[in-house]
């Protein structure tokens, strides 16, 4: 069942269009990816989805009903949390679940809080002001707020940006086992590739307003059938040399004994044999296969391939 | 809202300086000048000059609760979080005419107990009827005028900001606070008598000389709703232009 259902959603400020009809639904339970570089439409959209924008045109349906018609219904139902949002600076961490556990209706919230806060390990600072947080603990708070009303579907806006690596594996950690106890649904902005690849079902890539790509991480990266051979070699650099110019195998050497050699993925096992078969003595072989960083690089900068 | 509010104010000092200590002080450096016009003027218009000042501080307080108390929130980043939570834009204005209520009458007292102790003017001898339809206006007026800069606020950002804790102050010569409209030139006059608290004042100023106030008054709740209405449709055309625009986005930007 789709709780989410986005048709045919723009956005325009005067002349330009920040959001250019753009249709796509999110499945219960599952975490869908949004991706895109900076100006890309991705905080637009979810600025949509969360009401403080309006659209120009097009639908938004949560749970099948209305946004702009029932916001009410649907805003108790989801939450949100970002990077870029604070809570109230001034007030405690305590304080400020218990402003959000009011503002959302939550019964008998004192409790549920205090769950919170030991599943996010936030005992020790729940009586310090916000401002006075370290990133990671701020993120950890604006994460409760998130859960604060059991919300159907999370919207979360690059919710590890500036966290070190550690914290952000963390707050991973957490999404993932967070799914594992109940079908939350999460929509996930970020520019860290490798955290979409883990966490998300699907990915859909926004460029200039549009959707230009839209399925689930591998099904992204198969779309790329180029891969790079990294090959170490002894000696007979200028074999290779022939080799590869005979082949018209796009290349480059790094020193006298590495060649980086970009191909169509299923050419290597031949390129390996060949080599091979001409007496070149090859002590390292490592493929590099695309990623969703270069599925990104793709479709942001325009090139065909971006192995370097 | 309402424990956000009180959670804010226990933070910020601010908050207590601005509604409590700087119309306390206001009120006493107000007290003395009335205090030594006594002797040249005699104690009625030294009195009306206090009073206006006791209840310019209601007006005060009651806008700039408005403004101030969502600019907290876009200081903090915060906006963003309150408005995506399930509360309506009628609550959210309803909870700012409660808090600015509440903080009026807080002044209202404090100040009253002050001038009646330190300068011997019973602010409520005008009758508490009476006192209650002047602050209920004075009140009412407020939160419209509050309401009026947060559709600037959430129009134009926090370029405007000033105007939360600013504007009203360009209207206090108008609205005649601590002297009688007769005073100002006859074009502001006109203008003077479009702005419930002129009204509201002259009464005031009427009711410590024993006069009847019920003309006053009524004209000042009728001026009062028509703005209060106007204020509201403001607030919605700019709040709505604001999410039309990006610009309500922006402000915590």
């Amino acid at each position: 069942m789709a709780v989410l259902e986005v048709k045919n959603l723009t956005k325009k400020f005067g002349a330009f269009t920040a959001v250019n009809n753009i249709s796509f639904d999110l499945r219960e339970g599952e975490i869908l990816g949004f991706l895109g570089p900076n100006g890309a439409g991705k905080t637009t959209t979810i600025q949509m989805l969360l009401g403080i924008t309006t659209p120009t045109s097009g639908t938004i349906h949560y749970f099948e009903k209305d946004f702009f018609k029932h916001s009410q219904y649907c805003l108790s139902r989801l939450n949100f949390t970002s990077a870029f949002n604070n809570l109230q600076g001034r007030n405690s961490v305590w304080e400020n679940l218990q402003v959000f556990a009011n503002l959302y209706n939550v019964e008998n919230y004192i409790p549920k809080i205090k769950k919170l806060i030991n599943r996010f390990e936030m005992e020790d600072f729940i009586y310090k002001s916000y401002f006075d947080l370290s990133t990671g603990q701020k993120t950890r708070a604006n994460f409760i707020k998130a859960l604060i009303n059991d919300p159907k579907i999370i919207l979360m806006d690059e919710p590890t940006a500036s966290l070190d690596p550690d914290i952000a594996d963390k707050t991973l950690t957490f999404i993932e086992e967070l799914r594992k106890e109940r079908p939350i649904t999460i929509l996930y902005t970020s520019h860290n590739m490798s955290e979409v690849t883990r966490i998300c079902d699907r990915v859909i890539f926004m460029d200039k307003g549009l959707i230009v790509a839209h399925d689930t991480p591998l099904g992204l990266t198969k779309r790329i059938q180029i891969a790079q051979l990294r090959l170490t070699f002894n000696d007979k650099k200028d074999v290779i040399i022939k080799y590869l110019e005979n082949e018209h195998l796009d290349h480059r050497f790094d020193g006298a004994h590495v060649v980086y050699i970009t191909t169509e993925e299923k050419t290597l096992p031949k390129i390996i044999f060949d080599l091979s078969k001409e007496g070149i003595w090859m002590t390292d072989i490592e493929v590099k296969k695309p990623t969703l960083e270069h599925v990104f690089l793709q479709i942001a900068r325009g090139e065909k391939y971006v192995f370097q | 809202m309402f424990l956000h509010e009180i959670f804010i104010t226990k933070h910020s000092f601010e908050i207590f300086n601005d509604i409590i200590l700087f119309p306390l002080f206001t009120v006493i450096v107000f007290g003395y000048m009335a205090l030594y016009l006594t002797g040249s003027t005699g104690k009625i218009i030294a009195d009306q000059v206090l009073a206006g000042m006791i209840l310019w501080q209601v007006i005060n307080v009651a806008q700039y609760s408005v403004g101030v108390g969502c600019l907290w929130d876009v200081w903090s980043r915060n906006l963003t979080n309150i408005f995506i939570s399930p509360i309506s834009i009628k609550e959210y204005l309803f909870f700012f005419a409660i808090s600015g209520t509440i903080k009026g009458l807080i002044v209202l007292m404090l100040t009253s107990i002050f001038s009646l102790i330190i300068f011997q003017l019973n602010i409520f001898s005008v009758g508490f009827l009476n006192m209650f339809f002047i602050f209920i206006n004075l009140v009412i007026f407020g939160f419209s005028f509050g309401v009026v800069m947060l559709g600037l606020i959430f129009r134009f950002g926090t370029k405007v900001a000033a105007f939360a804790w600013g504007l009203i102050n360009i209207f206090q010569p108008l609205m005649a606070v601590i002297y009688p409209v007769a005073i100002l030139p006859q074009p502001f006059r006109s203008i003077a008598y479009l702005l419930a608290p002129t009204h509201v004042f002259e009464a005031m100023r009427k009711s410590l000389s024993g006069q009847v106030i019920t003309l006053d008054i009524w004209r000042a709740v009728i001026l009062n709703v028509i703005f209060l209405i106007c204020a509201v449709i403001f607030f919605r055309f700019m709040f709505s232009k604001s999410r039309e625009t990006g610009q309500f986005a922006r402000l915590e930007g």
